[in-house]
């Protein structure tokens, strides 16, 4: 197919404004899906992305509709819809010419969908605004298209009225997809450049990366190498997904879909990279190419020690299909020996862990997230810290730097004192505001990235009653005041709970946390202490009183049976719970004591 | 003394009768409405249970139990306690039976003291009309003190009413009220069930659903209250739900929590005997069938074995006032490793949970509240 009649764009949107809805209306319209094959054709995603009600991954797909008597193929592009997952979003957004801005009719734009919009303009993309959900009794198109002159500087005009349940705008849709979108770019590049947008793990096929191809023709057969590694492969198979894989002869310049090789090791393949061929390369890679780090480390063990070798086989599987997850063996006098892991952001984080533990079968713990610190020592030696155990000694440390971002905060005007506060409680300054519209102001500050990473965005929540939102990116390295703070459960240093904090704060998160163990601690036989230390001094300390009632009256005669039954459960409970000292920690205490409001 | 003696190869016989005029929202025992065919098919089953044992030991113990035993009309009643007798080598030396105050009639006493029956346990439950109300219980307080009267004047002298505790809207008032009551009747045993939330009852669904709480701390509370009113009116605690009058413990009960054996007849029915431990089905008719085919059907059976027994030994044994003899446990179940024990018990002692003393182990009241947690303890020190 001629690259003038191939359209490649994607859908931004904040979560719950519509996208899947629409996007099933559109394959329904342009006939690549029976309305009735729908469910399980489009929701083969991962249980714990539904629960959440966020999609990780799903693939891009091809369309075909027919527009004034011609044919014209065009690929929807899946973005990620989450802020853990910038970086694939990015990625995804590079392979296309444009975008589909949706935005809900009632609720109005929302801060990552402005950042999203803002990261489509710069890449180039042509935007469409939709005004979604048109057929809500909420809806003011009005204002919305307001909101699009004011904000995103987009003219009114521009924007279609839409409503993916009702069917209203989907034809206006696809035809400004056709009319108002660019044909693919730079497809007139003398040699081939194929964008590697994402890529998932088959057990039978290997690596399966979704491309977008700029300039020149894949196929079977051909011998290609991976731009940033040098790594070379030989294409398998390539094909679009329709939305099924659909094998093809080739893939040709301005397609979409996807590419089999040889290369089996998920990490072999980077999201982002440039695919070219061996023979013939490419001088320059495409742009936008980036190392994904992990910024969030937290250390997961096993409860029962003895399940160390089960746990390390897990997470190997899920690196297969993660290549963001990065981990290695680490150890703690109190949990064994387990992995420091590496994450994207805290929800990448709950979904490993919940992965580990419902589809592996693990009962894990993990230690308080940390980001990396960097120390320098005041033998002038540079550390990255991402564990406060390996924090150096206070009379060693010369500086501790860490990392900071750069956020945009969307809230409603009647809630910007409450936020103005709550930045500032999280140390965060805030250097810029600007009004968005008549309710809503626009914050822009820099905030230390470990204080959003347990409860900012819950925070934010609640103060803007769910209308507030915010979107950041990294911003460097700052030196702060920064000490260890540590959690002893009847006298013994609990490493799990030992995080890197402000000076300034240590007191006030010391005996939040104290205050909050202390509730989700279960009672023991004896009454114990909980207290909080920095560098060894207490500077918290509440006491869990012991348990006083735990027998059963026994009024069935003869059943000793039962009876050990009820024991026997008991003493099982017991054994998923981390004993530390004399103390049973159950497992939930590791990640209750995450939602410690500090 | 509380504690009469009781040799280690005493046998007490468990009866279970399975039928109930009305279902209890708390209660998880097994039983049936009481249709005269069933109860018929049920004597029968009983009889033959028997015959398949063909007991030749002694039974010191008779318990019968339910379900609702009293329930039975005066001439089944007369025909099990019948069919027990002509089982057994001799008459048991003590023989006690369930009854509701709801079901006493003379005709019914009047058959129980001819078959030799020797105790009665009234299930009371409480005095106080409303809470009976609540509970959905068949009797009221005139009816409780009705039935006592006719036990005592036909000669009954050894006579125990179940109370319950911690009961959803029962106040602490109610029940120091209730628990007085008791005493005043001067029954010669008392028992004080708190309640318990047993799974797959109606009171545990509603617990699940929240429409009642359990509180902890509470039923904390009433324990104590219990056992300090209970010794002040001269009932010694001599185990954790059970108080009596000097020498009226019960042995049918002590002989079990002492592991030694017994044997239950009737579907549920519990036994540890001939070298095992089992359940009879839970079911009437499966267990009429089983008995019928000559092949019983039973649940969880386990070979006994030291180790078991001993834990066992401990873990009730330690629920009892009087405590465990550790060197008569050592010398009755020698192959067993007791040594994991000591320092187990020294840290207990240390938190003040149990007391050791002249080789015998206690728990102390703090370590009585916190019976379960011991013995789950112990089930991990000892059976490794
Ligand atoms: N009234 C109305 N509701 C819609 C429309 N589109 C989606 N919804 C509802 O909005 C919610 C979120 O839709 P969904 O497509 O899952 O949003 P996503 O999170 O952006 O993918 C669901 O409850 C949909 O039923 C629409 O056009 N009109
Ligand atoms: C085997 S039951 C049967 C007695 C007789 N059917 C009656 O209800 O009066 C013996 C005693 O156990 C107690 N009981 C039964 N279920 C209980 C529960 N869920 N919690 C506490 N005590 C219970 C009651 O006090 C009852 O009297
Ligand atoms: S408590 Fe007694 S009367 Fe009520 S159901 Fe249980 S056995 Fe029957």
């Amino acid at each position: 197919m001629k690259t003038s009649h191939i359209r490649n764009f994607c859908i931004i949107a904040h979560v719950d404004h519509g996208k899947t809805t629409l996007s099933d209306r559109l394959l329904e319209s342009t006939q690549t899906v029976q309305r009735r094959e729908m469910k399980d054709q489009m929701l083969d995603s991962m249980d714990l992305e539904r629960e959440r009600g966020i999609t990780i991954k799903s693939h891009p797909v091809s369309m075909l509709y027919k527009h004034e008597g011609e044919d014209y193929l065009l690929n929807l592009i899946d973005t990620p819809g989450h802020v853990d997952f910038s970086y694939e979003v990015s990625r995804s957004l590079a392979a296309c010419e444009g975008a589909l801005l949706l935005i809900d009719a009632a609720q109005g734009v929302e801060a990552q969908t402005v950042a999203n919009a803002h990261l489509a303009v710069e890449q180039g993309l042509e935007i469409i605004p939709v005004i979604n959900k048109i057929d809500l009794p909420g809806a003011h198109p009005e204002l919305i298209e307001q909101q699009i002159e004011d904000i995103l500087a987009i003219p009114r005009e521009e924007a279609i009225r839409a409503s993916g349940k009702s069917g209203i705008g989907i034809d206006d849709i696809l035809d400004a997809v056709v009319n108002r979108l660019p044909s693919p770019r730079w497809s007139d590049n003398p040699d081939t450049r194929v964008l590697v947008f994402d890529n998932v793990y088959d057990t039978y096929k290997g690596v399966i990366c979704y491309v977008r191809v700029f300039s020149g023709c894949v196929k079977p057969g051909d011998e290609v190498v991976m731009m940033s590694t040098g790594q070379k492969a030989i294409v398998k198979e390539v094909g679009r997904f329709s939305p099924k894989m659909l094998p093809e002869k080739e893939l040709g310049a301005g397609r979409t879909g996807y590419i089999v090789t040889s290369i089996k090791d998920l990490a072999d393949i980077k999201i982002g990279d440039t695919i070219t061929h061996a023979a013939t390369p490419a001088g320059e890679m495409l742009p936008g190419y980036k190392e994904v780090r992990p910024m969030v480390f937290s250390g997961v063990y096993p409860i029962d020690t003895s399940d160390y070798n089960k746990l390390k086989a897990s997470m190997a599987k899920l690196q297969i299909n993660d290549a963001a997850l990065v981990y290695q063996s680490e150890s703690s006098v109190a949990l064994g020996f387990g992995f420091r892991c590496g994450f994207l952001g805290l929800l990448h984080m709950e979904i490993i862990q919940e992965r580990l533990r419902r589809e592996y079968d693990l009962d894990i713990i993990s230690t308080y997230p940390s980001v990396i610190y960097r120390v320098t020592k005041t033998d002038g030696e540079v550390l990255d810290v991402d564990n406060p155990q390996f924090l150096p000694d206070p009379s060693e440390i010369d500086t501790i730097e860490e990392p900071m971002i750069r956020a945009t905060i969307h809230t409603p005007t009647e809630s910007i004192g409450d936020m103005l506060a709550l930045i500032s409680e999280k140390r965060g300054i805030c250097d810029h505001t600007e009004t968005v519209d008549d309710t809503r102001v626009m914050l822009m500050c820099d905030l230390p990235l470990n204080e959003i990473l347990i409860d900012f965005n819950d925070r934010l929540k609640s103060i803007t009653r769910g209308y507030g939102s915010m979107d950041y990116e990294l911003a460097g390295y700052k030196v702060s005041d920064l000490v260890k703070l540590d959690i002893l459960v009847n006298a013994e240093p609990v490493d799990a709970f030992s995080s890197i904090v402000h000076r300034d704060k240590a007191e006030f998160k010391g005996r939040a946390l104290c205050e909050r163990l202390k509730d989700i601690l279960p009672r023991q036989m004896f009454k114990i202490a909980i207290q909080a230390a920095v560098y060894g001094r207490i500077i918290a300390r509440e006491s869990l009183s012991a348990m006083r009632k735990d027998v059963t009256a026994k009024c069935y005669g003869g059943d000793i049976s039962r009876k050990r039954k009820l024991l026997d459960k008991q003493k099982e409970g017991k054994k998923r719970m981390k004993q530390i000292g004399k103390v049973a920690i159950p497992q939930d205490a590791f990640v209750k004591i995450l939602k410690t409001s500090t | 003394m509380n504690s009469p003696t009781i040799s280690k190869d005493a046998l007490g016989l468990y009866v279970h009768v399975p039928f109930c005029s009305h279902a209890c929202d708390f209660c998880a025992f097994y039983q049936e409405a009481p249709r005269r065919g069933d109860i018929d098919r049920y004597l029968d089953g009983v009889a033959r249970e028997l015959d398949l044992v063909g007991l030749v030991e002694p039974v010191e113990t008779i318990f019968w139990g339910g379900g609702t035993p009293g329930l039975l009309p005066a001439k089944d009643l007369k025909r099990l306690g019948e069919t027990l007798l002509a089982h057994l080598p001799g008459p048991p030396r003590e023989w006690s039976v369930e009854m509701a105050p709801s079901a006493v009639k003379p005709d019914k006493i009047e058959a129980l003291r001819e078959l030799g029956v020797t105790r009665i346990s009234m299930g009371v439950q409480s005095f106080n009309d409303d809470l009976l109300d609540k509970l959905g219980r068949q009797h009221n307080r005139k009816q409780i003190y009705r039935a006592w009267a006719a036990f005592r004047e036909s000669g009954f002298e050894n006579i125990n009413l179940d109370l319950m505790f911690a009961l959803p809207g029962q106040s602490e008032a109610d029940w120091l009220a209730d628990l007085h009551t008791a005493m005043d009747l001067g029954p010669e045993h008392i028992s004080t069930y708190c309640l318990t939330f047993e799974e797959d009852t109606a009171l545990w669904v509603k617990l699940s659903q929240g429409k009642v709480k359990r509180d902890e701390e509470q039923e904390a509370d009433f324990y104590e209250m219990t056992w300090d009113a209970l010794a002040a009116g001269g009932y010694a605690q001599y185990e954790v739900s059970n108080f009596a009058r000097p020498g009226r413990a019960c042995i049918h009960n002590l002989n079990t929590w002492r592991m030694h054996r017994w044997l239950g007849v009737g579907p549920s029915a519990a036994s540890q005997f001939r070298g095992e431990r089992y359940s009879n089905v839970a079911n009437l008719d499966q267990w009429l069938a089983g008995i019928e085919k000559g092949i019983p059907v039973r649940a969880d059976v386990t070979v006994l074995d030291d180790e078991l027994l001993a834990t066992d030994a401990l873990i009730f044994g330690l629920r009892m006032n009087v405590g465990v003899d550790l060197g008569e446990l050592v010398q009755r179940f020698a192959a067993v490793d007791f040594s994991p024990l000591r320092a187990w018990v020294n840290s207990m002692a240390e938190e003040g949970l149990v007391e050791y003393t002249d080789d015998s182990l206690r728990l102390t009241t703090r370590g009585r509240l916190l019976a379960d947690e011991v013995g789950a303890e112990l089930m991990d020190v000892l059976c490794s």
